[in-house]
């Protein structure tokens, strides 16, 4: 729902409706007065509603776009946003030139980031279930790749020493991708421990 | 500097309004003084710092042509 109509007995009174039905803020809504409240004789005879017209200006992967490139502005780096949504997720990839400062060591800024824009759209647009993803130069498939070829290199050598092995803290996305690297193996078992944001996956020994 | 933590903080805030950004300029550091209504404290702080913190690493990825860090107060 991107546009809706209310009343109240204020004009305040139906612009808070419109913004507890959309669940969106108050600078994300285009308000325009259909009719003006009138009082009537003693507040009751002839008594008229004010009614208006609500419109969300920036629906969520539009707000996230819009959003992202005035940030990469102001961090004075050079860099194009796209968005990409589905029923899931709203991905928002960044390219330019010199923007590795957005992906930080191991991805760390890039997280940090992630985890404040999921924030943001989750304060800006109540209710919505959507993940945001975001990526800098094809960083998180890269990383993928990184992860799923280090799983299968541990998960071999947990079968030849029979001990288990503890990996750094991860994201749970990361973390994701371990579990599914190995999920089919038939010599070890993997798990997750410790609270977030330092969780590790164990690779163990079946 | 002001520009970017007031941009992510009013997205973060129920009163965008009462954001306020003071920045101070020494030889190693940048400070960012900031300070948001009372009930929205919390909001840019997080549980266990986590929102204060994601904020504070974004900030440090932004290009300020030298060396110097930047150092995120936020302020009562």
């Amino acid at each position: 729902m991107i546009e809706i109509e209310t009343t109240g007995r204020t004009i305040d009174e139906a612009i808070q409706k419109a913004l507890d039905t959309l669940g969106v803020k108050r600078n994300n809504l285009d308000i325009k007065v259909l009719s003006e409240p009138a009082q009537g004789l003693f507040n009751l005879i002839g008594a008229k509603d004010a009614r208006i017209n609500a419109k969300v200006l920036f629906p969520p992967a539009q707000y996230l776009e819009h959003f992202l490139a005035e940030l990469i502005k102001y961090m004075n780096l050079e860099g194009t946003v796209a968005v990409e949504e589905d029923e899931e997720k709203i991905i928002a990839s960044i390219n330019g030139k010199r923007i590795g400062s957005l992906i930080g060591r191991r991805g760390r800024t890039l997280n940090e980031l992630q985890y404040l824009l999921n924030t943001i759209i989750k304060r800006q647009f109540s209710g919505i279930k959507k993940m945001i993803i975001v990526d800098v130069e094809g960083y998180r498939e890269r990383r993928e790749k990184t992860l799923t070829q280090l799983a299968k290199s541990i998960a071999r050598k947990v079968d030849r020493l029979g001990e288990e092995q503890v990996l750094e803290p991860m994201t749970p996305q990361e973390r994701r991708i371990i579990h599914l690297a190995l999920k089919g193996d038939n010599n070890v078992i993997t798990y997750s421990k410790g609270e977030e944001p330092y969780r590790k996956v164990v690779i163990a020994p079946r | 500097m002001k520009q970017l933590l007031e941009h992510i903080v009013k997205a973060l805030v129920d009163e965008p309004e009462k954001v306020e950004v003071h920045e101070l300029e020494g030889e190693s550091f940048i400070i960012l003084e900031l300070r948001v209504a009372p009930d929205d404290m919390g909001k840019v702080i997080g549980k266990q710092g986590r929102i204060a913190r994601a904020i504070r690493t974004v900030v440090n990825a932004a290009r300020t042509g030298d060396k110097r860090r930047v150092v995120v107060e936020i302020v009562q």
